[in-house]
């Protein structure tokens, strides 16, 4: 009896493919202060695929040792403020172990009056 | 007694975009613990055995490294080094020679020497550095006043009262001397047996009134213990920085003498002769 006919090998293929992001970060990375990047390497892959983007923030806190955050949220958005609410909402969240990466949508509402005589 | 004195073997060096990983294995084939972070020539930071433990390995040394490290001069005391190491709550510290990383010493070194140097019954410097610290001085044309003190009748005490009794004498008198050392203006040691040496850099107001206090006899267990000073005044003496600090101290040493020729006889006479 042939071998062949008892012992087969085969392989199933499932490809993926989708566009790559650039930058792979969204608005914001909060890095841990034991992630296996750092807030130098995160800021160094942030300004090698995105020159002047974005901008890293290091942190005195427990758990989280920096936050890169995109110029253009800053436009639009005061520092301190940011920082409280990330602070916030992130530590909860995050490991001191992880990166979490964040997108952020601001919609500013206007609503004028304005005099029709 | 400088730092560089300290300096063992080569500095290993390591660029800010290497992994931790990669500094871990540099550091057992080097065998050491400590590597300095350079990027093109300039000194980043450094990165301790201590900063690879805490770091994850896939992180590169930017991420792990101490930044800003505390640098000195190699002409640096090696106890100027630590009370800078002390100030700052480091372990180490770089040596640079003006843009040349020249190399690093750890406060272990530094310990170690200085344990060498001190005087186990009283705490003070030995005489090395009293003599490092004169040699510095003549050397950068800094005039100090330079005292020699010499407890009286110091063998009659031994044999009268015993050699712990001695030991304590000594020690009282070191202590009364410490009260007036301040960090920077006053360099104490025990320059032998019975023998204190203390440079000062004070005003001449200043010193007359330790010289005043030192020289009143002193009671321990009731026994008058009292010391004779040999007493250099550098910003008086002439041509001062023409002697060498071997010089300085032979003067004051004989001065000392002098002083107790005509002021003791008995050990609660103090005397005090000058050099101007």
């Amino acid at each position: 009896m042939n071998d062949k006919n008892l012992y087969s090998r085969k392989a199933t293929l499932d490809l993926k493919i989708s566009e790559f992001e650039v930058p792979p970060m969204l608005d914001l990375l909060i890095i841990g202060k034991k992630a296996p990047i750092g807030p130098e390497a995160a800021r160094r892959m942030a300004e090698a695929l995105s020159p002047d983007q974005f901008t890293l923030f290091r942190l005195d806190h427990p758990k989280i040792e920096g936050v890169l955050v995109r110029n253009s949220v800053l436009q639009m958005l005061d520092y301190a403020l940011l920082m409280k609410i990330v602070l916030e909402e992130a530590e909860h969240l995050l490991l001191d172990s992880m990166v979490l990466r964040a997108e952020l949508k601001i919609t500013v509402s206007v609503r004028r009056e304005v005099n029709l005589g | 007694m400088r730092v560089d004195e300290l300096i063992s073997g080569p500095v290993h060096t390591i660029s800010p975009e290497k992994s931790v990983f990669r500094a871990a294995e540099l550091m057992n084939e080097h065998g050491v613990d400590t590597l300095v972070v350079v990027d093109h020539g300039a000194v980043l930071g450094i990165l301790t055995s201590r900063d690879v433990r805490s770091a994850h390995p896939n992180r590169i040394v930017a991420d792990a490294m101490t930044t800003d490290p505390v640098t000195v001069s190699p002409d640096v005391f090696i106890w100027d080094a630590l009370t800078i190491m002390d100030r700052h709550r480091i372990g180490r510290l770089l040596i640079r020679d003006g843009n040349t990383l020249a190399g690093l010493v750890t406060r272990e070194a530094i310990r170690i020497k200085l344990s060498e140097l001190l005087d186990p019954l009283t705490g003070l410097y030995r005489e090395p550095y009293i003599r490092a610290i004169g040699e510095a001085l003549l050397k950068k044309k800094q005039p100090f006043h330079l005292l020699f003190v010499d407890l009286n009748c110091f063998r009659e005490i031994n044999k009268r009262y015993g050699h712990p009794f001695g030991d304590d004498a000594i020690l009282a008198f070191a202590r009364r001397m410490a009260r007036w050392v301040k960090e920077t203006r006053d360099f104490l040691c025990r320059y032998g047996g019975d023998e204190f040496v203390m440079i000062s850099l004070a005003e001449e107001e200043t010193v007359d009134r330790f010289i005043r206090a030192i020289s009143r006899p002193l009671s321990i267990n009731r026994v008058a213990v009292s010391a004779s000073i040999g007493y250099v005044n550098g910003f008086r003496e002439p041509q001062f920085f023409a002697l060498s600090i071997r010089d300085v101290l032979a003067k004051a040493s004989l001065l000392s003498t002098g002083a107790k020729a005509v002021g003791e006889g008995e050990s609660g006479g103090p005397g005090m002769f000058s050099s101007v």
